[in-house]
């Protein structure tokens, strides 16, 4: 199936948003607004409930309109896109996210039609299931490490840098002793949580550059 | 808006394309999803995590009543979402330089598609029918496609010899720990910040 | 591809002059009219890409403009925004982008870069010290009586001298200048790993206009540039960058690791850059320098790393194949065609044997310039992603060994087999070798296109 590569499934939502012109700001602002004020480190609902790799929210006004020849054309109403790319099956990972971030969810897809809130967990999982769109062609550069393995390996990657930089040119017994240590170490260590060390956006793009 | 998280840039693109040719591009996907040499490029490319083509018929957009209004339209629509690493600039410009067959066999079928060679009236294009993210979220802001690869090689080369260490003389030792070494050593590079987006 | 005409552009563009010393002024406009009118009267003794079938002249001469400068001359403001983004930044603005920060932050350079006072460069090149001084004299007495410009500071350049004799060797050591790209029509003896590697394995000439405004590019189209036509064509952008060498750093820093790494010191050194310090590229001579390799332009330049992934000859990161990284990255080097630069550019300052007391507050480094179509798309691309960041190599975050901004932190790692002659090896904790001390952004137009600005022709279309 095109959502699945290897053990990552690509998710493709697109919810309805409500369309109500009593609404101040209108709904789909107000999504905007919230997003643009929502973590999106370690403390992003992403982060807190389990499995996502990597995730967007985009509202999406309408179509675009390409020029003549093409005919111009309008959606009835604005979608709220959720593309994500997460480890295993859609009922799991849909079911891990009305468990662990609700609050969030529900303040993101409270401005769409017909959401039951993420209270009822069956009843979110119906929902985000119906606005799906089935990903016609599906790419993972790597599809068979979970995330928890993923973030395991970069810490790994680092602490053996460091180790082979700082263990040159040791006569071997106390090498051996010292590697059994350090690989013990790694183990009991805590791995950093996903989304941690994001950045600030430093952005100097823009013009006719090239 | 906020394309960029850390070392990923999120890009979403929509086009227009007549319905009767959406079939041909769903052919081309079909093969393409079967045939795994034709998808080397993509992997060759080594800096794309994730991206996904999604066709979305005209009848298709999701439709749950309460009041929502069915969509009317003329055309099929072709969503592109790509998670990659580096400058907007070098992802076409590569995308043009070495994919651009693959990519006029994806993109033809949409409207006013120029061909993605030359490269200027291709990021016009892109440009165009690209609409911003509101939210991106990665799990590893500081690594790109081939921090996680390398990542990977380290650890599973850690744990073959960290099963045995224990069981070594320190001269049978120094030996695998040299190969370890070997085996790592093309994989080592610093995770970090992204360099300033231009 | 036609014939360029030779005569329209400025020599400096189409070669290396191989003049043993030089000088760079740099001017501020005074006043538009007499400025205009000074460029008039420079216009002559411009050295143009003419052949010098009578020999090498005595002295050459070139002229460049920042953005600053072409605004002081009064160009149309429909045609200085035509101008790539980065230009019209200038090379302090773009310090974020460039990784100039902390050492090599733009509130430590040289005075004259701090401000936004230069407007134009005119570099001399010349036979020997006494013809510069002579042709800067002449040079110096127009400018002051066409009252169009001050001289705001200069910088003294030259080849270094081993044995009373000029040589390409820079002041770490290294034999220097093997790496400019070829490029259709430019007339140069053709030499293979100079250029664009083919699918079939040869090399060929690079697109015109990776080089030149006016032509086609590496793209298949032209390149990026200003309004109108004829200001732009035969005109290229020039990266102009004072890098400080702290040799006393690296001497202490390469002894410090050669003592703990199995395969010597000189091996060490030439892993830093890719090639030993006579030349010799590690990729064709892993074990031991080869001079008379370095001597034949049939081999010097020609190979390629498709056999040496995991950079057991040479290091991935190795300055030389970060730079010019061949086939590193498959698609038969497809992904760096519109990424090379070509380099002018001399060291100054005095040059030290290796064992005689050396201090890095001494003046010494080099005068780094790059001539690219599109500044952003060649330069700036290659500084960032190549020099400063290391995905592309599959090395993550790490910089450049020999010229990274490394502040003190990073690693290097050179690798290696399981003969105990090449070891693998990781340098750590690098210190700035190199430190930048300003630069700016410069526009080289064409002799028509200089005429043009002379007599305020400039239309904006």
């Amino acid at each position: 199936m095109p959502n699945k590569s290897g053990s990552l499934y690509g998710l493709t939502i697109l919810s309805p948003i409500i369309d109500d012109e009593k609404a101040t700001p209108s709904h789909d602002l107000q999504i905007r607004k919230y997003l643009a004020g929502l973590a999106t480190d370690d403390g992003s609902p992403f982060a807190l409930a389990p499995g996502t790799h990597l995730a967007r929210l985009v509202v999406m006004d309408d179509v675009i309109y390409v020029g003549m020849p093409a005919c111009e054309e309008h959606l009835k109403s604005k979608y709220l896109v959720l593309e994500s790319n997460f480890d295993g099956e859609l009922d799991d990972y849909l079911g891990g996210l009305a468990d662990h971030v609700p609050e969030q969810l529900d303040s993101i897809w409270g401005h769409c039609v017909a959401y039951p809130g993420a209270g009822n967990r069956q009843a979110f999982i119906d929902y985000m299931k119906a606005c799906q769109i089935d990903t016609t062609f599906y790419f993972a550069a790597i599809n068979d490490k979970s995330l928890p393995e993923t973030l395991r390996a970069l810490h790994t990657r680092t602490a053996v840098a460091d180790f082979i930089a700082n263990h040159q040119g040791m006569e071997p017994a106390r090498l051996q002793a010292e590697f059994v240590q350090f690989v013990a170490q790694l183990r009991s260590e805590p791995i950093p949580g996903p989304g941690t060390g994001g950045i600030a956006r430093d952005i100097k793009t823009g013009g006719r550059n090239e | 808006m906020s394309n960029i998280n850390g070392k990923v840039y999120a890009m979403n693109a929509i086009t227009p394309m007549k319905p009767w040719k959406t079939w041909i591009l769903r052919g081309f996907f079909f093969v393409l999803g079967r045939v795994k040499p034709l998808q080397q490029d993509l992997i060759n490319l080594s800096f794309i995590e994730f991206a996904r083509w999604v066709v979305l018929p005209r009848r298709g957009f999701p439709f749950l009543g309460n009041g929502q209004k069915r969509e009317e339209l003329q055309y099929d629509y072709l969503l592109f979402f790509s998670n990659f690493n580096g400058t907007w600039n070098q992802y076409i410009d590569a995308f043009s330089a070495v994919l651009s067959r693959g990519l006029n066999l994806i993109w033809r079928w949409s409207e006013k598609f120029p061909g993605s060679v030359p490269v200027t009236p291709f990021k016009n294009y892109i440009a165009q029918v690209q609409f911003d993210t509101d939210y991106y979220y990665t799990a590893y802001p500081r690594a790109t496609a081939n921090d996680l690869k390398s990542a990977h090689i380290v650890q599973t080369s850690l744990d073959a010899l960290s099963l045995r260490a224990q069981d070594y003389t320190p001269a049978q030792f120094a030996e695998a720990y040299l190969h370890f070494v070997i085996q790592v050593q093309a994989h080592l590079g610093e995770t970090g910040d992204a360099p300033v987006v231009f | 591809m036609s014939k360029l005409n030779a005569t329209d552009i400025q020599g400096f563009v189409l070669r290396g002059y191989n003049l043993p010393v030089g000088r760079y002024l740099f001017l501020h406009l005074e006043d538009a009219t007499r400025a205009r009118k000074m460029i008039g009267q420079l216009l002559g003794q411009v050295t143009t890409g003419q052949r010098w079938d009578g020999g090498k002249p005595d002295s050459t001469m070139n002229i460049a403009f920042t953005h600053k400068g072409l605004a002081a001359l009064d160009l149309p403001l429909a045609t200085l925004i035509t101008f790539p983004v980065e230009f019209q930044d200038g090379m302090k603005e773009r310090s974020g982008i460039l990784g100039d920060t902390g050492l090599n932050a733009p509130e430590r350079w040289d005075d004259v870069w701090r401000g936004d006072r230069v407007h134009m460069w005119l570099g001399v090149n010349a036979k020997s010290p006494e013809a510069l001084e002579a042709r800067c004299a002449k040079l110096l007495a127009t400018i002051q009586e066409s009252g169009g410009a001050t001289l705001l500071g200069s910088q003294d350049a030259a080849a270094v001298v081993i044995d009373g004799k000029p040589t390409t060797r820079e002041h770490f050591g290294y034999t220097d200048g093997f790496g400019n790209p070829e490029y259709l029509g430019v007339e140069r003896s053709s030499q293979p790993g100079q250029g664009k590697l083919l699918a079939d394995g040869t090399w060929a000439p690079l697109a015109t206009g990776e080089l030149l405004l006016g032509y086609a590019d590496e793209a298949g189209e032209l390149p990026v540039a200003p309004v109108p036509h004829l200001l732009a064509a035969n005109g290229t952008f020039m990266v102009y960058r004072k890098l400080h060498q702290n040799l006393a750093t690296f001497r202490a820093y390469l002894d410090e690791q050669a003592a703990l790494y199995g395969g010597g010191k000189e091996k060490l050194a030439a892993k830093f850059i890719g090639r030993w310090r006579d030349g010799t590229p590690l990729e064709l001579s892993p074990d031991k320098p080869d001079f008379p390799l370095t001597q034949d332009p049939k081999r010097s330049t020609n190979f390629t790393y498709g056999a040496d992934p995991e950079g057991t000859r040479c290091p991935l990161g190795a300055h030389v194949r970060r730079v010019h990284p061949r086939d590193d990255f498959g698609f038969h080097g497809k992904l760096i065609d519109r990424r090379r630069i070509t380099r002018r550019g001399l060291p100054y300052g005095a040059f030290v044997p290796e064992g005689e007391p050396v201090s890095d507050s001494e003046d010494r480094g080099v005068i780094f310039m790059a001539l690219n179509a599109s500044i952003s798309r060649q330069f700036e691309f290659v500084q960032q992603q190549w020099i400063g960041y290391g995905n592309d190599a599959h090395l993550g975050n790490d910089k450049d060994m020999l010229i990274g901004n490394h502040g003190g932190r990073g690693r290097f790692v050179v690798q290696g087999d399981t003969r105990p002659e090449n070891p693998p090896f990781i340098c750590s904790n690098m210190p700035n070798f190199v430190e930048l001390r300003g630069g700016e952004y410069f526009f080289l137009p064409s002799i028509t296109a200089l005429g043009m600005i002379a007599l305020s022709l400039v239309d904006p279309r």
